[in-house]
């Protein structure tokens, strides 16, 4: 959450940043150099700051003639071996699904950022929402899982695409980076001399011995990358195929192949689980909320505690893979849950409901304006 | 990484998957000999197949790396390969696509972008007049009077003519060429060589469709290209251009190990002091290019530099350039969670669009308790009320600093940071137009302190 910049920061070095300058920020420093957009409000910013940043590397920044171009760009990129990376909001995202399955599929490892505005359709170019949250996690025709990643401050968004570029690479998988209007467009004092330090993981390499396109031993094994136009033959296709990367119907190998394109997120959901806590000993409500709507919640649970309140609050940097055991540990001594977020019907508490039946769940939902701790203060 | 079994044509020995008389596989034999008159080694050959009959080439080459991509978006996943390629890599890739004319119809833009920026690439459109893998539909390149599955009497519109569409683009090299033409290797080998964009369209005649809803057998494909117009032979062979990657690395060299200059280094400087206890939430609304959201900025900067935490948020119409511009700004001496104005503590405004703006918003209905309006005179008869104070804003100072000097009165009066800090603000953020800035500040405040001097201008009229 909001770090407090008076205790450790000399004041030369706190910058006005925005969450979308602090993607650009996170995806430069993870090592990105293929950037490809298409303009987009609230997203626009983070094509501009790549475009002018990476030129001036000498690395790669391509204006799309549409939202498919710009993600098949950065998936040719990636298979090339770049780190690559686009971004978009909710109407862009809806011409990217087809080629971010193929991503999953051909285990091509990209970032997506989705900055969310409000929708349907054209919706609200300026106007906030948090309403592709589920559109961005089942995107791909079997409900394959995508992680997805929350930021709620300029940093989040520096570290979480940090974060969304090591999964991405590790796994062979594209991740998505969801952010929303209102954290994207908003300017904070950032510290850029004292940014947190994030690992940076590369994808697995291939070497010729033993080498197949899709090599995996047990179904969660994240086979080692070979890139287009070196010395080992690459074999990708976005049908079924087997460890051979040929087009098969539904043998074995095939769908074993299918299997483990699930099996290697999942297997690390664990690790992949980030949450902000800010728990209380017998608390006898926790609210849970993510992305912008995170911040009112904190600050909800605040306010309570100032009138006597014994209230938790559970912020997920992760929303997919679902971070169950962070949100059932936080769960455990309150009679009820309730979930903020600001689309019309609780998209995720949907979701949360069927991941932890046993939960009492509630919404607090808004359309068109951000949720005020006031609210969710009610609620809890 | 071996070349095959055949290192005479890259084709490995797998059935050829096409109908009897397909010119599909026609051209996947010539594009293997292609490739061996070219010298090519099949490390630095990608296939980039698209969906459709044509994307079943892939196993044929079982030594060159082979990219079965989604319908249409063959050229783009293509481009990006190369790009990355020969930007960032060595560049030795010599990526073909391989598409049909459904794939070209669908993801024309992937083409003629490619095209106009003229991405090193090659690109052999399989044009047998219909979609082959679906059932013989037709598509953009159908010719008028060509019975499909979908026109069983005759296409009745014309076919997008690949020539003319990508002259358009100035793209630097175009052949059309029967799928039996004889020359049909030389002229990919030309089409590969190419240094940018090359496109060979081979016109064939679907064994499956074309020929028994057409009654015509491949011979009549010579006299149906004719009769549409078309012209056989390399009819765009110009070089005039630099393929993409070279104009880029060109206007955009890699550094020589030059560190990225950043802002803020983590030196120590100058800390002011300040009085806000609680948070305190600013709007600021003017009119489009009339630095309404500098002085914002400004505002936040001096809080930072007063270890104060601030956030702010801009808001304008679509037209950047005429109508409102609205900026909001939150200060407190604790980390801010809620980012949101929802009771401000002072309304600035500097002209007629900052008062619609603020007024369809309902900031003025919001104020918080003890909260105040500072206001250009223009718009004394619209507003009235405690708490209101209206200035020459525009007129003393100019329309460029009012919403600035606003600011500056906003903070003399409340107090809640010193002036150095806004002044030192303008120093962090403001280039050329500093100067301008501070005396603004300095206006302000003695405008400020007449006001102050003259109660009759509080409360409006
Ligand atoms: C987005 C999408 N739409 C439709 C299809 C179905 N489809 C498969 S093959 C094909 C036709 C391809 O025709 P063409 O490109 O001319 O290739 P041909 O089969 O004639 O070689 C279509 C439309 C698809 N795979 N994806
Ligand atoms: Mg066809």
């Amino acid at each position: 959450m909001a770090t407090d910049i008076r205790a450790e920061s000399a004041p030369s070095s706190l910058t006005l940043r925005s969450g979308n300058q602090m993607v650009a920020e996170g995806a430069l420093r993870a090592g990105c150099r293929f950037f490809s957009g298409y303009p987009i409000t609230p997203a626009s910013e983070i094509y501009r700051e790549m475009t002018v940043r990476l030129q001036a590397r000498g690395d790669v920044a391509l204006g799309a003639p549409d939202e498919i171009s710009a993600l098949c760009y950065c998936i040719g990129a990636s298979q090339r071996g770049a780190k690559a990376m686009t971004a978009t909001s909710g109407p862009g995202w809806a011409l990217m699904i087809e080629a971010f399955q193929y991503a999953l599929m051909t285990e091509t490892p990209v970032v997506v950022v989705l900055v969310q505005r409000l929708g349907p359709s054209t919706g609200g170019a300026t106007q906030g929402a948090q309403g592709d949250v589920l559109l961005a996690e089942f995107a791909t025709s079997g409900g394959y899982t995508v992680p997805v990643f929350a930021p709620s401050t300029p940093v989040e968004c520096f570290t979480l695409t940090m974060e969304a570029f090591s999964w991405s690479e590790a796994l062979r998988t594209p991740v998505v980076v969801l952010s929303d209007k209102e954290v994207a467009m908003t300017y904070e004092a950032v510290d850029l001399a004292r940014l947190p330090e994030v690992p940076v993981h590369a994808r697995p390499m291939a070497s010729a011995e033993g080498y197949r396109p899709v090599r995996f031993g047990a179904l969660d094994e994240v086979p080692p990358f070979a890139p287009l136009a070196g010395s080992l033959k690459v074999t990708l296709t976005g049908s079924a195929h087997n460890k051979d990367g040929w087009l098969r119907k539904n043998d074995a190998e095939t769908l074993d192949v299918l299997r483990h394109l699930e099996a290697k997120v999942d297997a690390r959901a664990r690790d992949m689980a980030m949450v902000t806590r800010d728990l209380q000993e017998d608390a006898d409500a926790l609210v849970v909320s993510y992305g912008i709507t995170s911040r009112a919640a904190r600050e909800a649970v605040r306010l309570g505690r100032a009138a006597g309140r014994r209230l938790s609050f559970l912020g997920l940097l992760t929303l997919f893979p679902i971070p169950v055991e962070a949100i059932r540990e936080a769960a455990r001594t309150v009679r009820r849950v309730v979930v903020a977020e600001e689309n019309l019907s609780g998209l995720y508490r949907k979701v949360l409901g069927g991941a932890l039946p046993d939960l009492e769940w509630h919404g607090v939902n808004t359309l068109g304006r951000m949720i005020r701790p006031a609210e969710i203060l009610e609620a809890l | 990484m071996t070349t095959g079994p055949d290192r005479q044509s890259f084709l490995g020995d797998r059935p050829v998957p096409y109908c009897k008389g397909c010119g599909h596989g026609l051209v996947a034999r010539r594009l293997g000999e292609a490739l061996v008159r070219l010298g090519l080694d099949a490390s630095q050959i990608v296939l980039t197949s698209d969906i459709g009959c044509v994307g079943l080439v892939d196993p044929l080459f079982p030594t060159l790396h082979t990219v079965h991509t989604i319908h249409g978006r063959s050229t783009a996943v293509a481009a990006g390969a190369v790009l990355a390629d020969t930007v960032l890599g060595e560049g030795r890739m010599k990526n073909i696509v391989m598409i049909g004319d459904g794939g070209a119809t669908i993801g024309l833009l992937h083409l003629t972008q490619a095209a106009l920026m003229n991405v090193d690439l090659t690109v052999l459109l399989h044009n047998n007049m219909l979609y082959g893998m679906t059932g013989g539909q037709h598509s953009a390149l159908t010719p008028e009077g060509f019975a499909t599955s979908t026109t069983p009497q005759g296409n009745w519109v014309p076919a997008l003519d690949m020539e003319q569409l990508l002259r358009g683009c100035q793209a630097g090299f175009f052949a059309r060429q029967l799928a039996t033409d004889a020359e049909l290797a030389d002229v990919i080998a030309s089409a590969i060589a190419f240094p940018g964009f090359a496109l060979v369209e081979i016109l064939e005649l679907c064994t499956g469709f074309g020929v028994p809803l057409n009654h015509m057998d491949g011979k009549a494909l010579r006299a149906l290209a004719e009769a549409d117009g078309r012209q056989l032979g390399t009819r765009i062979h110009r070089n005039d251009r630099r393929p993409y990657h070279e104009v880029y690395r060109e206007r955009f060299p890699a550094p020589s190990g030059r560190p990225e200059a950043t802002r803020g280094d983590g030196s120590p400087a100058r800390v002011f002091a300040h009085r806000l206890q609680r948070p305190a939430t600013v709007v600021v609304a003017g009119s489009a290019g009339e630095r309404v959201q500098t002085a914002a900025a400004i505002l936040c900067q001096a809080a930072i530099l007063s270890r104060l935490h601030c956030v702010q948020k801009n808001d304008y119409p679509v037209t950047v350039g005429s109508g409102f511009s609205l900026s909001e700004v939150k200060l407190a001496p604790e980390p801010i969670l809620y980012t949101g104005a929802d009771a401000p503590d002072a309304v600035l405004i500097t002209s007629a669009d900052g008062l619609r703006e603020v007024r369809g918003r309902g900031d003025l209905n919001r104020l918080g308790p003890g909260g105040v309006v500072i206001a250009d005179e223009s718009l004394a008869s619209e507003l009235s009320g405690d708490g209101v104070l209206t200035l020459p804003l525009r007129r003393a100072l100019s329309p460029d600093t009012a919403a600035l000097g606003a600011v500056a009165i906003l903070n003399q009066r409340n107090g809640m940071l010193e002036r150095e800090a806004l002044l030192a603000a303008i120093g962090v953020l403001a280039g050329d137009g500093r100067a301008a800035l501070e005396r603004a500040v300095e206006t302000a405040v003695s405008l400020a302190g007449q006001a102050a001097a003259d109660p009759a201008e509080e409360g409006g009229r």
